[in-house]
Parts: structure tokens; sequence; C-alpha cells
């Protein structure tokens, strides 16, 4: 039968040979299946590389300029005081998300709060043109900002406040602002401008108006400040103030009453200043006047002390002669002495004795000044 | 047998990944989470870090900032002890303190609702306290009469109380006062008021400077008497050391007093007729008295 079957069927391929033949097809077909996968499994292999390669490469990440950065490792940050804040300037790694977490924070290295709780209301165009708004009658204190002073008094006062972090951990992780998660320096900025705004109403309160306004303005501003400080220690902010410009100014209402005030007390300074220079110019008067007494005193005193030891030496001198003949020493000098005055005295009256030997009656008209020659020009 | 290492490292990573994210969560510096199995607050985590859970829904957590929030209440009118109806307008720095407290009071855990009920309990605790001051507790230049900061503490600690009483898991980390204000139509008053003090300044300032000037002028004036009086005294001492000097020299005149008279006499004379000077004379005066002894003259002779 199966000779028959072979010897019938020369040419034609016989069944073992058809059955040999399916496994070199189901090889080929398994062969180009596997060639495939190993292909696939080439290209999944080169894309997880690809992909572990995109991971790394996605954890290098740079800081701008402007903003710091914290690496947040399961939720913890990495690094504590300024060294857990990243800056521009380098190229950082971190693991990707969730490991770890690159929160960015814009954050400069002063910061800045205004505190106008105790401020009118204005606009920054005004600020900048330098006006004001018109004053009303009243302040409305949900619209216009002001303190009131120990003694009572309404005053404009504001407060510029720079400061820096000093405790990032605190500024960035312990104070928000707002609910959204969100990590900024909006939560510290409005701690210290409550800071600002407290320090201001509690300083006004127990400071009176001229004060603030005149006398002791540098004594508020040191006074607010210390009060800023004390509460950022004691609210632990974190942060220390650089500098805190203070500005006061009277109502706009009775801003004209206060310019009167102010020229008042320059008056009232100008009264005193001319006083003080009237003193100095009497005192410096009586003392030339005191110092040219006592001169004169002194001059007069060796004059006096001289004249009468040069008295002394001529009396010396003249003594020998008059005792040899006092009558005729005195006749000569007394003679010599009326030639001289006779020389000199302006009018000379001889009135002869009268015959009869009575005393002659002398009337006199006795003027206080001698009368002035009569001029042409003053007849 | 290397692919199949290949790929079970694979599925065991992808097996670690879909298990990390199903059984742990993480909590961040800034917050606090509530875990609650089947819907009950169990747990409370506050520290950052890595925190294992069992999957939804057994267990489900609930995040919330565990940071300070600050917010001004409205400003509210309140009269104080000798009323004075005060304008006060307070700020207060919060946090949640017990998360787990605070998560079912507050729907959703919402912070604006628990801000809301903080500004209900402020605006209770600032009118009982500022009704039991006067005026001049909140503003005063005398430190001990100042009482500002004692009425902050105190409407803090009336705050804290009723947070405490309701447990409401929040706790006040500060509050200060960030305005003090009066109502509108008593700012009028306080301008006419200042007005009326700054006139009667000008006025005083005006009186005090010309006071003080003329105590100045007259203290000075009299101190230059004192000096000249001074100078004074001093030149007659000075002439009475003169005088005194020269008295050691008069004992020289002591040999002939009737000379030294003379002398002077003569001194005297010379002195006293100088230029305009008039002197009526007749002949017994010397050299005149040589007239009164002519002899006769006899025309006849």
């Amino acid at each position: 039968m199966s000779d028959h079957h072979h010897h019938d069927h020369p040419h034609l391929p016989s069944q073992s040979e058809a059955t040999a033949g399916a496994p070199e097809t189901q090889d080929a077909g398994s062969q180009a299946l596997a060639e495939a996968l190993r292909s696939s499994f080439v290209i999944v292999k080169i894309a997880m590389a690809a992909l572990v390669i995109i991971i790394f490469a996605a954890g290098f990440f740079t800081v701008n300029s402007g903003e710091k950065a914290v690496i947040l490792r399961f939720g913890k940050p990495l690094g504590d005081g300024p060294k857990m804040l990243l800056s521009a300037g380098k190229l950082y790694w971190s693991f990707p998300y969730p490991i770890d977490e690159v929160v960015r924070i814009p954050i400069s290295e002063i910061q800045k709060v205004t505190s106008s709780v105790g401020w009118y209301l204005t606009t920054p165009e005004m600020e900048l043109a330098g006006t004001e708004p018109p004053a009303g009658a009243s302040l409305n204190p949900l619209i216009d900002g002001y303190v009131l002073t120990a003694d009572r008094n309404i005053i404009h006062t504001r407060a510029t406040v720079s400061y820096h972090i000093d405790d990032p951990r605190t500024a960035i992780f312990n104070f928000a602002a707002g609910t959204n998660h969100q990590f900024n320096l909006g939560g510290i900025s409005n701690a210290v401008q409550n800071a600002a705004n407290n320090a201001l109403v509690a300083t006004a309160a127990r400071f009176n108006v001229d004060d603030i306004l005149t006398r002791d303005q540098t004594g508020f501003r040191t006074a607010v400040r210390s009060h800023i400080e004390e509460m950022a220690f004691r609210e632990k902010l974190g942060v220390v103030i650089d500098q805190c410009d203070v500005q006061s100014v009277a109502p706009r209402q009775l801003k004209d009453v206060f310019a009167q005030v102010t020229t008042a007390r320059q008056n009232h300074d100008k009264l005193i200043q001319d006083a003080l220079g009237k003193e100095n110019q009497i005192l410096s008067e009586a003392g030339a006047t005191a110092s040219s007494i006592t001169n004169a005193a002194e001059s007069a005193r060796t004059r006096f002390v001289t004249s009468v030891e040069s008295d002394a030496e001529a009396f010396k001198a003249l003594l020998p002669k008059y005792e040899g003949n006092p009558q005729l020493y005195a006749q000569l000098e007394l003679t010599k002495v009326m030639a001289e005055v006779l020389t000199n005295v302006q009018d000379k009256i001889f009135l002869p004795q009268r015959a009869d030997g009575k005393p002659r009656e002398l009337r006199l008209q006795l003027n206080r000044e001698p009368p002035q020659e009569k001029s042409k020009v003053n007849p | 047998m290397k692919k199949n290492a290949i790929t079970l490292i694979i599925a065991a990573l992808l097996l670690v990944i879909f298990a990390l994210l199903l059984f742990t969560f993480q909590v961040r510096q800034s917050e606090v989470v509530v875990v609650s199995t089947f819907l009950k607050p169990t747990a409370t985590e506050t520290n950052a870090g890595l925190y294992t859970k069992w999957p939804w829904p057994i267990q489900s957590i609930n995040r919330f900032d565990s940071r300070v929030q600050t917010f001004a209440d409205i400003p509210s009118e309140t009269l104080t002890a000798d009323s004075t109806m005060l304008l006060v307008n307070v700020f207060v720095g919060w946090k949640i303190s017990d998360a787990k407290e605070f998560f079912p009071k507050f729907p959703g855990g919402s912070t604006l609702a628990a801000q809301r009920q903080l500004e209900n309990m402020l605006r209770s605790a600032k009118a009982a306290v500022v009704g039991k001051h006067n005026l001049s507790d909140f503003v005063n230049s005398d430190p001990a009469q100042l009482k500002f900061t004692d009425i902050e503490k105190e409407i803090q600690t009336s705050v804290e109380a009723e947070l405490a009483k309701n447990n409401y898991g929040i706790s006040l980390e500060f509050l200060g006062i960030k305005k003090l204000g009066l109502p509108e139509n008593v700012t009028q008053s306080v301008f006419d008021r200042m007005k009326a003090e700054r006139t009667k300044f000008i006025t005083a300032a005006q009186f005090d400077g010309e006071k003080r000037a003329s105590m100045i002028k007259s203290a000075a004036e009299r101190q230059a008497a004192d000096v000249i009086y001074n100078a004074q005294a001093d030149a007659t001492r000075i002439e009475g050391a003169g005088v005194a000097e020269a008295a050691k020299t008069l004992g020289v005149f002591q040999e002939n007093p009737t000379l030294a008279v003379f002398q002077l006499q003569l001194e005297a004379l010379r002195n006293s007729l100088g230029q305009k000077s008039t002197l009526i004379f007749d002949e017994r005066t010397p050299p005149f008295d040589l007239f009164k002894n002519l002899p006769a003259v006899n025309p006849g002779k």
C-alpha cells in the first residue's frame, strides 16, 4: 500500500516531506516574532535607559536671581539656617518627586514693608507728584488712617521698615499668607507689617503731639523701631530690622495753624537769641567800662604817688632856700605864680581902692557859659 | 533568564511605586496631616517626613497648613469705661494647634471658617475689655498709667479662654492693636480743640519769648551794673592804696608844714586861675600892691 502509493506518485512530494516542511514555516514565524520581541525589548530597554537618563537629567535645576530654593526630601527641608537656601549661580540636582521637591521662594536680600495704618488715603501718583488729597472737615476712620497721641490729638504717621531674613526656616515654614500651602514670604511680610502698625499706634499713644512732630522726632522713631524689634523677637519672626524710617505730619485740616505754631516757635527762639545777643553786648560793654574804671584808678594812683614823691623831692630841695629867708622866698614865689596866673587869665579887672578908703561895691552878672561871640552866620 | 530578571525588576519597581503610592504619604514641613480611619480622625502627623497608611477606603488623609496665619478683624466701635466711643481694630496670628480637633469643627477644615469664628470671638472680647478701661488707659504720656499692652493681653487671654473652652484646636500666637480711632464726627471736635490749643500756644510762645527776652536783658543789665559797681569799688581801693602808698612820703612835709602848705596854695592858685577865668583885684594883690606904695607925684616939682 505504501509502496503503491509511493510508486503511483513518484514526482509529488511525499506526506512525510509535507509534514517535515510545516515546522520549518513555524520556526520562521517564531523567529520573526522572537526577532520582533527582541527588537521591541531593545527599544524598551533604550526607552527605559532614556527614561532613566531623562529622570536623572530632570533632577538638575538652577535658581533664578531674585529667588531662593529649598529642597524638601520627603517633606523635610535639606540643610539648616542659611545653608538651607539655594542661591542663583550654581547648578543643583535633586531626586524626582515624590522623593524630593524643589520649593522656589521669591526673596531678595532686603525686604521692605510700609505701614500706612496712620496715614491718610493717597495714591502712588499723588505720592510721586508730592500732592495730597483735599482735606475734609473730619476723618473717616475706615478710609483715612491716623493715630491718637498721648495728649489725645490726631496726627498722621507712617513707617517704612527694611529688614532681612535671619532665620529662613521660620520665615518660610512658620508663617503663611493664605491657605493654598504655597511657600513665599507673604506671611512674614504680613507679620512685620502688623508689627509696624502696632508699633506706630502703641508708640504714638505714649508720645505727645509736639514730641512726635517737632521736639523728639528721633525719640519717637527710635521707640517705633524698638517696638517693632521687640515684637519680631516676641513673635519669633526670624527677621532683623535694618532700617525704620518714620514720617509724621499734622492733619491736613490743621496745616495752617501748625505752620503758625512753627513760625511762633521760631519767633520765640529769635526773641531769646536776640536777648542773648543783647546780654553779651551789655556784659561786654560793662566789662570794658569796668576795665576802664580800674585802669583809670591805677593810672590815677600811679600819678598821685609819683606826684607826691616828686612834690616831696621838690620840697626837700626848696626847704633850705625857704629856711634861709622865709618871707623873701614866699614873696618871690607868690609873685612868680601871680605873674604866671595873670598871663593865663582871660579877663583881668583892676579895682583901685576908693580914695575915702571905704569898700567898693561891685556888682557882677555871672553867666553859666561865657557869652559866645556873634558871628555873621549866626547873628 | 536575563530577560526574565529585567522584567521582574521592572515589575517589582512598578509594584513598589504603586505600593508606595497606596501605603505611604508625605507630611511637608509646613503641614499637619490628619489620618482618618473609615472617615474618623484617628491620628495626627505634625512632623515632616514619610509615613505609612492603609489604602483608601480604609484610611484617608487631610492636609492642613500648620503655619501661623495673620489677619486683622473688622474695626468696631466700642464704649470705654468713661463713655468714649473708641474704634478698635486688632490683628492676630493664629495657627492650627490640634488638627484632629480643628478638622471636624469647621466645614472641610476651612481656615476661612475658623477666621470668621475668631472674628466673632474678637468682637466680644474687645467689647468686654475696652468697656473696662478709660481712654487714658489707651493713650497716656505717663508710662505708669498707660495700659496699652495690658489691654492687648487681656483681649488675647479672653479669646484664648474661649478657644480652650470650645476646644477648637486653634492657638493664638500673638495679638495686637492695629488701629485706634474715634468716630468721624468726633474727629472734627478734636480738630477744633487742637486748633484752639495751637492758637493758645502761639500766644503763649509770643508772650513767653518776650518775657524771657526781657528777663535775660534785665539780668544782663543788673550784672553789668554789678560789674561797674565792683570796678568802681576796685578803683576806690586802688586809689586808697595809692594814698596809703603816698602817705609814706608825706613825712617829708612834716619838716616844714608852713612851706608845704604854701607850696600847695601856690599850686592851687596856679590850677584854679587858668584860661577863661576872670580875676578882679585891687592894689592889695601882689604884684599890684606896687601901685599902692607908689610915691606921690607932685606935678608942681
